[in-house]
């Protein structure tokens, strides 16, 4: 008896395990008050993120996703101009362009032993990287969050709950791709997602799709 | 405190004085009040100056006003604002939560408040809030840190005044970077308000209880600058140092080989934004832009530190 109930312990266990979702409980509307910045935040973010992410995040994504090669000839236009073509960002000047992208190429660089694991792609050929796709879990910048045109910063307490929400979309991100494993260095790699445009040589990308191989 | 009321009049009457001697050259297109915290931090400093410069620029006369980072002074200036018949209010506020009242007074009066560099509590009451992107500053300050740092060993953290919700988005920002690399370690983190010498004071006796440091990460420049000094004068220069705001004492440190980095927050055109937006609100009805707006941030260190001047990088 006892071995059984073991047993379905360890099946529920592992069947959480393997689903891989994380059950995020709606905040209690008067403990949120309460309990103020710090945990809650986080919570209430990652909801926030969970829920619009196949229905908001992902449809924005398509909708305005680029081919990497098209990108680049109308950044060597400017990034204004690039921008206004393809570009996603919160009103103002202070606000750099970010855009969704889909290309392929190889890879020629991997560091995968790392919390911000990352790969170096090569995507027009002249054997260099010129994108470093963000494997996680550590994905910097808030490239996502900037992207998102229902997402506004004025509706949002502060700085640092919004700073929760770009991390939890990133979360999102990091949670959808598979981290590719083993030798890598040398394969095809296809890739959708998200960066914010800095350096036009080095795209920093945030994926949401990569396919491996070939 | 009858001194420092006399003083607070008499620097009220000078600031009346001046004002109403630029009236004489203003094209009359109103007042812009300029409220900021005390300009001993050149950071400040340079969001009154780049301020008032645009809004004389613009045609406005202007009150530049010093809160001192007490709410209760910062309610008094509203109210003369108010008095004076202000057509617009610039501020640096002294409390995300205590600022609420006096903007939503000012408001009611029928005159609109921009707030630069530091948020409110709530959206809704100021027409614009244009913020540096501090989360995004801290995480570039910190990707600095852990390099310089080489990925490992004992460090220190400075925080900001707790009031201020930029004192906490920083620390946040460093923490989600840092904390990454199980090899740094945190040995203590105190809070020296803002202050350079509060960072003094805390530097050396964190030192004292932990000579095993190999870094300091600071909330912002002027704690950077107590932190260094202590460290100066303990003969351990060889504690990797970065700040955060991009100041000229730093820039010159940063030359000299002291403190490794700071995080340049745009603070002067930050200033003039917001008195380009308060024009083109008194004279259309809107600015055109969202209420709530970030800035990003740019990493200084030993490669770029020639071109900073006042909170501005020369291209």
């Amino acid at each position: 008896m006892r071995d059984v109930l073991k047993l379905s312990v360890l099946c529920l266990v592992a069947g959480i395990a393997v689903t891989g979702c994380k059950i995020v409980p709606d905040p209690d509307p008067a403990e949120t008050e309460s309990s103020g910045a710090g945990q809650s935040d986080e919570t209430r973010m990652e909801a926030f993120a969970q829920e619009n992410w196949e229905t908001k995040v992902l449809p924005v994504i398509q909708e305005n996703l680029v081919p990497v090669d098209d990108l680049r000839t109308a950044l060597a236009t400017g990034a204004d101009a690039a921008g206004e073509k393809y570009g996603l960002r919160p009103k103002g000047e202070a606000n750099p362009w970010n855009f969704a992208v889909s290309g392929q190429g190889k890879i020629i660089e991997a560091k995968l032993d790392s919390r911000a694991a990352k790969l170096g792609v090569d995507t027009s050929g002249d054997g260099a990287a010129d994108v470093t796709v963000q494997l996680g879990p550590v994905i910097r910048g808030t490239a996502l969050r900037d992207a998102m045109p229902f997402i506004d910063f004025t509706d949002f307490r502060d700085q640092i709950e919004f700073a929760k929400l770009a991390t939890a979309l990133n979360g999102m991100a990091h949670a959808s791709i598979s981290k590719p494993e083993g030798d890598v260095i040398g394969q095809d790699l296809r890739f959708e997602g998200v960066f914010t445009l800095r350096d036009p040589a080095m795209i920093e990308l945030v994926p949401v799709m990569l396919e491996i191989g070939g | 405190m009858t001194i420092t009321r006399r003083i607070f009049v008499s620097s009220l009457a000078v600031a009346t004085a001046l004002s109403v001697s630029f009236a004489a050259h203003a094209q009359d297109k109103g007042l812009i009040a300029i409220i900021t915290p005390s300009h001993d931090n050149p950071f400040f400093k340079a969001e009154a100056v780049g301020a008032e410069k645009r809004a004389q620029e613009l045609g406005y006369e202007t009150l530049v006003l010093v809160h001192d980072d007490d709410p209760n002074k910062q309610s008094e200036m509203y109210d003369t604002a108010i008095a004076r018949g202000a057509n617009a209010i610039i501020l640096d506020n002294a409390g995300a939560d205590a600022t609420v009242a006096p903007v939503q007074r000012a408001k009611d009066a029928g005159i609109p408040s921009f707030l630069i560099d530091r948020e409110i509590k709530e959206s809704g009451i100021a027409v614009s809030q244009i913020v540096s992107n501090n989360y995004q500053g801290a995480q570039l300050g910190a990707e600095k840190f852990v390099e310089l740092m080489g990925e490992e060993g004992n460090y220190v953290e400075l925080l900001g005044r707790e009031s201020d919700t930029n004192a906490g988005i920083r620390s946040s920002g460093y923490h989600d970077i840092i904390d990454q690399y199980p090899d740094l370690n945190m040995v203590a983190q105190q809070s020296a308000n803002w202050s350079q010498t509060e960072a003094y004071g805390k530097m050396e006796s964190i030192l004292q209880a932990n000579p095993d440091i190999k870094g300091v990460i600071s909330g912002n420049d002027t704690m950077a600058m107590g932190a260094w000094a202590a460290l100066e004068a303990a003969g351990r220069t060889d504690v990797i140092v970065v700040g955060f705001d991009g100041s000229n004492d730093v820039r010159d440190s940063i030359k000299a080989g002291g403190i490794k980095a700071t995080v340049l927050q745009p603070a002067y055109r930050q200033a003039q934004l917001a008195v380009e937006q308060a024009d083109q609100y008194l004279t259309t009805g809107s600015t055109g832009q969202d209420e709530k707006q970030l800035m990003d941030c740019v990493l200084i260190d030993e490669t770029n530190a020639d071109k900073l001047e006042t909170f501005a990088l020369s291209e």
